[in-house]
């Protein structure tokens, strides 16, 4: 069993969130209260430390006085604290979102579109490529609004929406894997690192 | 009837105590499962496996303590590939808890013997530069210069002062990329910016939930492989033939599928044969 | 004949020979060793076909050098360990290493130089000792205005915009634009109906995301038009916020639609309230409404994550109703099993642009589409194309760095 006091409070907290399978306690509420709390002053701190310190004031003190800019825009951010002068934070939150959407206009449609068109473009020779492209073009015939579902357009938006639920199947099938491995990860905390059953 | 009647309304709490049992018994009584690398996994490996002794490069870790068990068999197991396979390895992570859990994964390559005599030496066969706060703008940013990005490393060494990092300019020097990653910023940021862009060769791992989404990007060749959770982690494990996690753990994943999957069949009869005897 | 060999005069010529001729053997010996080990001290063939130009499509003050491999990398006596590259600004001049690369690579890129002046290259094949390419250049460096090699990506953006510009334009003109019937949406007066029909509450979450996001906007537009049914039934809606932000919005959508359909005194601001920014807090604030409340429906409507299953599956226990639509692909898949009615992904949009009527979202659904009937037909075509081995169309979508 370990010694390690640390240990004991984080084996604490996890039996406290698991009770939850049972039904809802005051050993629950306690844990989650305890996470929420911890985790909002630990980000806060961490950001003072790692980003604003080093990103911000750090160049500044360089004499990389340009940074100023950047400084200013984040206060603004929370001038919509101040009903009075609120709008001015939309200024900030104009030029997140400007310089966001240029930067990733180009790159989406580069990375997401035109490359994933040339990984379509196979030859239909094989069983796979032809399920491929089928599912791909289906796929978008579900996802086409000027006309009604009838028909032949109809059929292949059927077909369609079957290849995204094979699709979902896959990803719902992925995330209980993830699910579990986290499960056995705070398991063999528990067993191993507290109780020092499992070596 | 009855039966049927009784799985459809059972009490989820028996199906969790079955789950509990699934995980916590196989890691009381373990068994060794043979591991059928996927293509995926194996694509990581190759990749890793045919770069040249001398080469640089960079493991990014996005991921933070929660997803820890599914990502961090991953990190070990690609610390433990590159330095047997004499890679120098430059750290860094776009979360925050991301380069920490770099050096605790450090330290436990570092406890095996073969590793500890091979007395690699931080600042000249691995850095760790730590986190940067921006996400894909931190990657586009590492493509005009890297020592500018990271002026220092975690510990607040400045870069001129690692010999590793001396020549290192920008995405020019770095061979091959191995980004882990637990979600946004992550993945598909690094092979929009450091692949399409800067055209490096890159790999990845991620957690299960956000495989299905990154497996486009192995099909048009964005990523040479993909580690998809703890089963790509025990890939990896397999495939370097070392030992970790990710096998360790695979049977109670393997016994609490199987008890999933049998509930979902049980389930679906269930559901089929009562709704049957209702509409008679 | 005298047959010993040891005679005393031949034995005497004898001890001068032998000692000399093993000297010489020796010598010989030593010879053929001396003249085997210059693998160690002879340098690696030179690399070979040296290029150095300008690196294309860049804003300048770069060089690329490309080289093939010495003959003794990889191959022949495999003893290259790496190579470096040098440069001087005169072709006599004195050359200085600006960069190294490991054994089997054969292209570096020199981004230490300055735009407009005349540099020469030369690259070395690098093992204990060393052997040199002969020189090139002189090569200049300039940047470029126009990436060619995206000059695909460019026309998809003209293309696209173009489209959306139209579409947007004629809208506002007041051209009608069909946008079909989407099944959830049928249902979501249906659901208002029954709620009221059974005297209990609307539960309405707009996500986990701030309001820059296009699905929260989406959402707030669905909340109107749930909003206003709700007015006219006279049933209670409830609408607890994650964002403060996107909670003063929520408030001034729902007044406005309770406005429109005549009954402004009915509005209560109170049930539009802010809960908790953290995201599992929240899950947790709102599966106490739910069982407290007994909603009888719930709408999931904007960007969600982990704590989907958990929203959902409480409701779903509780035996409400539930529409939900999200383009978080990862949470999908829960709803679709928890939830009565989804809208994935892009119907979501649709939906939204379907009930406000809103021209910016109408024309950008409806360039969406040519978009998509644009990419069919691309990707049939390319299919067949690739079939034929007719490789020039593919290469199209090929887009240089």
């Amino acid at each position: 069993m370990s010694t390690d006091i640390g240990v004991w409070i984080a084996a604490f907290l996890t039996l406290g969130i698991l009770s939850f399978l049972y039904k809802d306690n005051p050993f629950y509420k306690v844990s989650e209260s305890i996470f929420i709390g911890v985790s909002a002053a630990y980000w806060f701190v961490y950001m003072i430390y790692n980003v604003i310190e080093p990103n911000l004031l750090g160049n500044l003190q360089k004499g990389e006085w340009w940074y100023a800019v950047a400084g200013i825009l984040g206060v603004m951010m929370l001038f919509r604290l101040i009903p009075k002068i609120g709008w001015l934070s939309r200024w900030a939150v104009a030029f997140m979102i400007g310089t966001g959407a240029g930067l990733n206009f180009i790159v989406y449609l580069q990375s997401n579109v035109m490359k994933q068109i040339r990984g379509t473009l196979a030859p239909l020779n094989s069983i796979g490529n032809i399920m491929m492209i089928v599912g791909v073009i289906t796929g978008l015939i579900y996802f086409f609004f000027s006309a009604e579902h009838k028909g032949l357009l109809g059929g292949a938006a059927k077909v369609g929406i079957w290849f995204i639920m094979v699709s979902f199947g896959a990803s719902f099938g992925y995330t209980v894997m993830a699910r579990i491995s986290l499960l056995i990860g705070r398991m063999h905390f528990l067993f191993s690192d507290w109780l020092g059953l499992l070596h | 009837m009855g039966f049927f009647r009784g799985m459809l309304n059972l009490d989820r709490r028996i199906i969790f105590i079955l789950i509990a049992g699934a995980v916590v018994v196989p890691l009381f009584i373990p068994f060794h499962l043979k591991m059928h690398p996927t293509p995926a996994s194996q694509g990581l490996y190759n990749a890793v496996e045919k770069l040249p002794e001398g080469s640089t490069v960079i493991i990014s870790g996005e991921y933070d303590p929660g997803t820890a068990p599914e990502i961090q068999p991953m990190m070990i197991g690609a610390l433990k590939h590159c330095f047997r396979k004499g890679i120098k390895v430059i750290l860094m992570g776009l979360w925050p808890q991301g380069p920490a859990l770099e050096g605790q994964a450090l330290q436990e390559v570092f406890k095996e013997k073969e590793f500890k005599e091979m007395n690699l030496q931080y600042g000249k066969d691995y850095v760790n530069l730590g986190y940067k706060a921006g996400g894909a703008v931190v990657i586009q940013s590492m493509g005009t210069s890297i020592p500018a990005t990271f002026p220092t490393d975690m510990a607040g060494t400045p870069i001129e002062k690692l010999p590793l990092m001396k020549g290192i300019r920008n995405f020019n020097d770095i061979t091959f990329v191995l980004d882990f990653s637990a979600g946004d910023p992550g993945t598909p940021a690094w092979v929009m910016f450091a692949h399409d862009r800067f055209h490096v060769p890159m790999a990845a791992g991620c957690t299960a939930v956000s495989a299905p989404m990154l497996y486009p990007y192995l099909q048009t060749k964005q990523l040479s492989g993909l580690l998809g959770g703890l089963k790509g982690a025990a890939d990896y494990e397999w495939l370097t033939k070392s030992s970790g996690t990710g096998i360790r753990y695979m049977p109670s994943q393997s016994i609490a599928h199987l008890v999933i999957v049998i509930f979902i069949i049980i389930g679906n009869i269930a559901f089929f044969v009562v709704r049957k005897g209702e509409k008679r | 004949m005298d047959t010993r060999f040891w005679t005393k005069e031949k034995c005497k010529w004898r001890r001068k020979v032998l000692p000399l001729t093993a000297f010489i053997i020796l010598l010989a010996l030593w010879g053929t060793i001396r003249a085997q080990s210059p693998v160690d001290t002879l340098p690696p063939s030179p690399p070979t076909e040296v290029t150095a130009f300008d690196t294309p499509n860049d804003a300048g003050k770069n060089i690329t050098i490309n080289w093939k491999l010495s003959t003794d990398d990889g191959a022949g006596r495999n003893i290259v360990k790496g190579y470096d590259i040098l440069r001087s600004e005169s072709q006599e001049g004195k050359f200085e290493v600006v960069g190294s690369v490991v054994a089997g690579i054969s292209t570096f890129q020199d981004d230490k130089v300055k735009n407009r002046r005349n540099y020469f290259y030369k690259v070395r094949a690098k093992d204990h000792t060393s052997s040199d390419s002969p020189t090139v250049g002189p090569v200049q460096a300039s940047g470029q205005w126009y990436h060619k090699g995206k000059t695909v990506v460019l026309i998809f953006v003209v293309i696209f915009t173009a489209l959306v510009i139209y579409f947007v334009e004629s809208a506002k003109k007041g051209k009608k634009l069909y946008v079909r019937p989407i099944p959830g949406m049928d249902a979501v007066d249906e659901a208002v109906g029954r709620a009221t029909e059974m005297g209990r509450p609307i539960l309405y979450i707009l996500g986990l995301s701030t309001i820059s996001d296009v699905a929260t906007i989406a959402s707030l537009t669905i909340l109107g038009r749930v909003a206003k049914k709700v007015a006219e039934f006279q049933s209670k809606l409830l609408v607890p916020c994650y964002n403060p932000i996107v909670m003063t919005v929520a408030q001034e959508v729902v007044k406005n639609a309770y406005l429109d359909a005549g009954r402004p005194d009915s509005y209560d601001e109170s049930n539009i309230w802010f809960l908790s920014s953290s995201q599992f807090a929240y899950a947790a604030g709102v599966n106490g409404i739910m069982l407290r409340e007994k909603t009888a429906t719930n709408f999931y409507l904007g960007m969600f994550y982990a704590e989907s299953l958990i929203l959902a599956e409480t409701g779903n226990i509780a035996g409400s109703i539930q529409i939900a639509g999200t383009d978080a692909v990862t949470q999908l898949p829960f709803f679709i099993t928890s939830c009565d009615y989804t809208l994935i992904g892009e119907e979501f949009y649709a939906a939204s642009a379907y009930l406000s009527r809103e021209p910016k979202l109408l024309g950008s659904i409806k360039a969406q589409d040519w978009g998509k009937a644009g990419l069919i037909a691309l990707i049939i075509l390319g299919g067949f194309f690739a079939s034929f081995h007719f490789d020039t169309f593919i290469n199209l979508f090929t887009v240089g760095h």
